[in-house]
């Protein structure tokens, strides 16, 4: 059985699926406290924190508290809208929870495309405080405060990267509509919506501004090999179906005719009875009236 | 003195033959049937269940033609062999 606090809210992004139920409750701290040093390091990161500026796992642990706290606060559309800008692979029914993790593995600083709400809601996950009457020049200037000047630079780097790959690719920056995983049905089985699944119908550029280049080829290059051998499954499915449908017609039709000549014999040996049977009736008829 | 009728004679002797040649075929049929779909190999019990499917989606109106006849040609027999019966006395 897994640890009260693991079944809850420890589970990977989207490989948990039921709805993770953010209770603030006094407790919650006291049984995060008791993890190993490691594992709340991990849970942290899932956060969006970083463990090591925190100098003891009490500060840890009221930091995570702290997060629930928000991500539970947030408004469910506003953390969609990040979805869809980001175009990160969640499932239609994933859970606030779900949606903040994935948003926060969202790097990027092009904030075109994205809602006002679903601004703000980046801008809090990515811990910029901003007051109710901000506006949206001013929460991306914030929000481009926040990363740091060599985290630009390499952003940059990578930009550039990605450009001349993509360039090289030749792939044209075709935005596709943003589709959501296929629902998760129940707990254990939301892989549907895995933590690690690349991201969907994102351009090599993005991916390798985001991961850098031989993390965004290999995303680009697994990803493509998982689509293909996710058609040729379907395809190799749909070969056998339409065999089976096609051995069970064919065994219908023998059945049918089989049972169509097994009554042609009947009707035969019927027939035969009694033109026999009529035979023997006036053969007997002629021997009793005129045999005597 | 022994009275042979040639006709009824030859009517019995096929009669009895046939009845026994057509009971023997057809319980050997069924026995290898059940002997077959009785056997303990992997698969069979998907083979049984298949059968059974297969008689079950069976339509009776694609042979009731055939059927109905049968019926008749079975009707018409006995009232022969009634027949037959009230003139032998």
């Amino acid at each position: 059985m897994l640890p009260e606090w693991r079944s809850a809210e420890h589970l990977p992004a989207v490989a948990a699926s039921p709805a993770p139920v953010i209770v603030s409750s006094g407790s919650a701290p006291r049984q995060l406290a008791d993890l190993p040093k490691d594992e709340l390091d991990t849970l942290g990161e899932e956060y969006g924190l970083e463990p090591r500026r925190f100098k003891t796992p009490q500060e840890l642990v009221a930091a995570i508290h702290g997060r629930r706290q928000l991500i539970a606060s947030l408004d469910r559309a506003a953390l969609i809208d990040v979805v869809r800008w980001g175009r990160r692979p969640v499932p239609v029914n994933a859970t606030q929870e779900q949606l903040a993790f994935e948003i926060l593995r969202v790097k990027s600083m092009r904030f075109d495309g994205l809602s006002e709400r679903g601004l703000i809601a980046l801008a809090r996950l990515r811990g910029v405080e901003i007051g109710p009457d901000e506006a949206v020049p001013v929460i991306v200037k914030r929000l481009k405060k926040t990363e740091g000047f060599w985290a630009k630079i390499n952003r940059k780097r990578r930009a550039v990267l990605g450009s001349i790959v993509s360039g090289l690719v030749g792939e044209s920056e075709s935005s596709k509509e943003y589709q959501f995983l296929p629902p998760q049905e129940q707990q254990g089985q939301g892989s549907a919506g895995g933590a690690h699944v690349p991201p969907r119908d994102r351009s090599i550029k993005e991916e390798i501004e985001e991961s850098g280049l031989f993390g965004g080829i290999a995303a680009r290059v697994k990803k493509t090999a998982d689509q293909y051998i996710n058609q040729k499954l379907d395809d190799i499915e749909s070969r056998i179906d339409r065999k089976l449908d096609e051995i069970d017609r064919r065994l219908a039709e023998w059945r049918d005719k089989e049972i169509a000549n097994r009554l042609r014999i009947l009707k035969i040996t019927l027939w035969a009875s009694v033109i026999v049977a009529t035979c023997s009736l006036i053969y007997t008829y002629l021997k009793v009236h005129f045999g005597k | 003195m022994f009275d042979l009728d040639p006709f009824h004679f030859f009517r019995l002797t096929v009669g009895w033959v046939a009845t026994i040649y057509a009971t023997v075929v057809l319980v050997q049929t069924l026995w290898g049937w059940v002997d077959y779909l009785s056997g303990g190999e992997r698969y069979m019990t998907v083979v049984r269940r298949y059968l059974v499917l297969h008689a079950l989606r069976l339509r009776f109106k694609t042979f009731w033609g055939d059927v109905l006849i049968c019926v008749l040609l079975c009707w018409v027999f006995v009232l022969v062999w009634m027949a037959h019966n009230a003139i032998e006395g």
